[in-house]
């Protein structure tokens, strides 16, 4: 399974009260991991909306093993996997930078409507194809 | 296949199955499920993503492609109606 990496500073605005980043903002450096990704595919957001479909996220699951705190160097880990159903699923690793330690992993998975809100059972056309070069360069 | 859907009786029980075992509904059994019973909301209370599920699991089954929202809301109003859109795509 193919990974994109991206290097990311945990901020001071990024930690709690207990000097640990707080849980939420991991879900921010899965949306930085997503776009890195996607970039790579003129599957931004943007350049959907432009095909005429946008990707509502409607499951977040996350697992967090280790903390970070203010300074650390992470790296967000991203990759995406073939769902069954016509709808993108993605996995996140985020570790420090220095050891390794695995921070927390994560999954997201995103329905595809058209701009009109209208949910696509199956994929088709120039979201079909940008999607599959995604996939397969994920599963290589 | 093709025996199943030129019955509607039995295709009716098997769309029901299938709904069951692809969504993995523990908690009802075929004979709970009416024929015009609402898949959705108020009825069998299935969502949008049961609908990708069941889209994929009709596929499967019946070759028969149910591509969106629009096509899907008519096709998943009941089960009769699930029935009677296989029939008419069956074979295509």
């Amino acid at each position: 399974m193919q990974w994109v990496e991206t290097e990311e500073t945990v901020r001071f605005n990024e930690v709690d009260q207990w000097g640990m980043v707080w849980y939420g903002h991991y879900m921010a450096w899965f949306e930085v991991g997503r776009m890195s990704l996607l970039r790579r595919f003129d599957l931004l957001p943007k350049q959907m909306v432009e095909l005429g479909y946008i990707a509502p996220v409607i499951t977040l699951k996350c697992d967090f093993k280790h903390p970070a705190a203010c300074g650390d160097l992470i790296i967000i880990k991203t990759t995406a996997v073939k769902p069954e159903i016509a709808a993108l699923t993605f996995k996140f690793e985020i570790s420090l930078q220095e050891q390794g330690t695995l921070l927390a992993r994560g999954e997201t998975t995103q329905v595809l409507l058209t701009t009109d809100n209208k949910m696509i059972y199956r994929l088709s056309g120039e979201l079909e194809k940008r999607i599959n070069n995604l996939l397969d360069y994920c599963q290589k | 296949m093709k025996e199943i859907v030129n019955n509607s009786e039995a295709l009716i029980e098997f769309l029901k199955k299938m709904i069951i075992d692809t969504l993995k509904l523990e908690d009802i059994t075929v004979e709970e499920i009416g024929d015009d019973t609402p898949l959705f909301r108020e009825g069998l209370g299935l969502d949008s993503l049961d609908a990708l599920e069941l889209v994929v699991a009709i596929e499967k089954n019946f070759n028969v492609i149910i591509e969106d929202e629009n096509v899907g809301k008519k096709a998943f109003e009941s089960i009769s109606t699930l029935a009677q859109f296989i029939q008419e795509e069956y074979g295509e």
